[in-house]
């Protein structure tokens, strides 16, 4: 959000307040003057509107020549702030305890309570952790590009979801790759081979290549609003083959077994113990997933503002020999 | 069990956690780097300096 300062350039705080997204739980504040080198040269950045709390914002200073301070404190703030974070943060404790529990429970009902295959033997137990990490994959990527969308759609283009769209990609990555390792671990045994061309582990390493060069892309210098908006355009042309992966299996078939978990026709190939734990596998790893994000938006929001608060040392610093 | 098994659940889950650690790592460096003036306003904040449990922010 921007706002003008005494000169009438855009000034942008900084101070992010996404309760849902766990920013919140910063609870820091804005700046209490912003000096005019800083408006300008975050003017470029003006139509992007950054995360604030009109509340805890503080109005340019006499500083700058304009009103006075804010009647709210930075007290007063860390006051209203402070109970939020505690929430947001139990929040994040409940669903990090409930991931762990959730895994520890998959791994032990699939490494020991489970009985073995009839077709597989005892490599069914891979199944338990292999579609579910390949289901986390599809919302991670879903996650960036409608984050992307939001990014690039004018009425809704705010920092956040610049940062959304990143945070979710990476994690996706992860996922990507721990799919195609413990798909390949099933492979080797099953197949005679570690990896073959086939058209889901063909079309699935593809994925993993396009969002690693978008995360390539994300890292490119450029001003923030450029480097969003070209991140966020390379988000959704990487989406692109993510329903190619998703039919792969029914449109080629090829070496890979048809999908446990057939969506489409709703049909489930597991049954008893087997299914209630690949489903508890689906709802551990998705808490996962969960609490990855809130920790790597979390990072997100960290970064940019050291490097906001780089650049305002450095304007001070000019902006002082200036006034020498 | 077959090794197979056993080298699947051990690269999933380790690279998981050892992403997870790296993920809450990187955010207390980051917060660490930030002016104290910032960060120390919060309740948050002054629990993960005082040895939370890394879900802090």
């Amino acid at each position: 959000m921007s706002r003008l300062d005494a000169t009438g350039d855009p000034v942008l705080t900084e101070r992010d307040d996404d309760v849902t997204s766990g920013a919140v739980a910063f609870g820091e504040t804005a700046p209490a003057a912003s000096p005019p080198p800083r408006a300008a040269t975050h003017a470029s950045r003006a139509s992007v509107r950054e995360d604030v709390d009109d509340a805890t914002t503080t109005e340019a200073g006499p500083a700058d020549g304009g009103a006075a301070p804010s009647a709210v404190s930075p007290k007063a703030m860390a006051r209203g702030s402070a109970p939020r974070a505690a929430r947001s943060d139990r929040v994040v404790r409940a669903v990090g305890t409930a991931a762990l529990v959730g895994v520890a429970v998959t791994v032990w009902l699939g490494l020991w309570v489970t009985p073995n295959a009839v077709d597989f033997g005892n490599l069914v137990r891979l199944l338990y952790i292999h579609p579910p990490l390949a289901w986390v994959m599809f919302i991670a990527y879903g996650v960036a590009t409608f984050s992307s969308l939001l990014y690039l759609w004018p009425r809704t283009r705010h920092a956040r979801f610049d940062r959304l769209a990143g945070a979710s990609a990476e994690v996706g990555v992860v996922f990507t790759g721990l799919t195609l390792v413990t798909g390949s671990v099933w492979g080797r045994p099953t197949w005679g081979v570690w990896w073959t061309w086939d058209p889901l582990l063909t079309t699935t390493a593809l994925l993993f290549v396009l969002y690693l060069g978008y995360l390539a892309l994300r890292k490119v210098p450029g001003d923030r609003e450029t480097v969003a908006r070209r991140s966020a355009i390379a988000g959704l042309i990487a989406f692109l083959d993510v329903p190619i992966v998703f039919v792969s299996v029914s449109w080629w078939r090829s070496l890979h077994q048809a999908p446990t978990v057939d969506v489409a026709n709703g049909h489930l190939y597991v049954h008893g113990s087997m299914a209630w734990t690949l489903a508890l596998g689906f709802v551990s790893f998705t808490l996962v997933y969960v609490w990855l994000m809130v920790h790597r938006y979390r990072l997100a929001v960290l970064r940019d503002r050291e490097d906001d608060e780089g650049l305002d040392a450095a304007l001070a610093e000019r902006w002082a020999e200036g006034t020498r | 069990m077959s090794g197979y098994v056993e080298a699947g659940y051990v690269i999933a889950l380790g690279s998981l956690s050892a992403y997870a650690v790296s993920l809450v790592v990187r955010e207390r460096a980051a917060r660490s780097r930030l002016p104290q003036s910032r960060g120390a306003a919060t309740g948050a904040t002054s629990t993960a300096r005082s040895g939370g449990t890394g879900d802090q922010a």
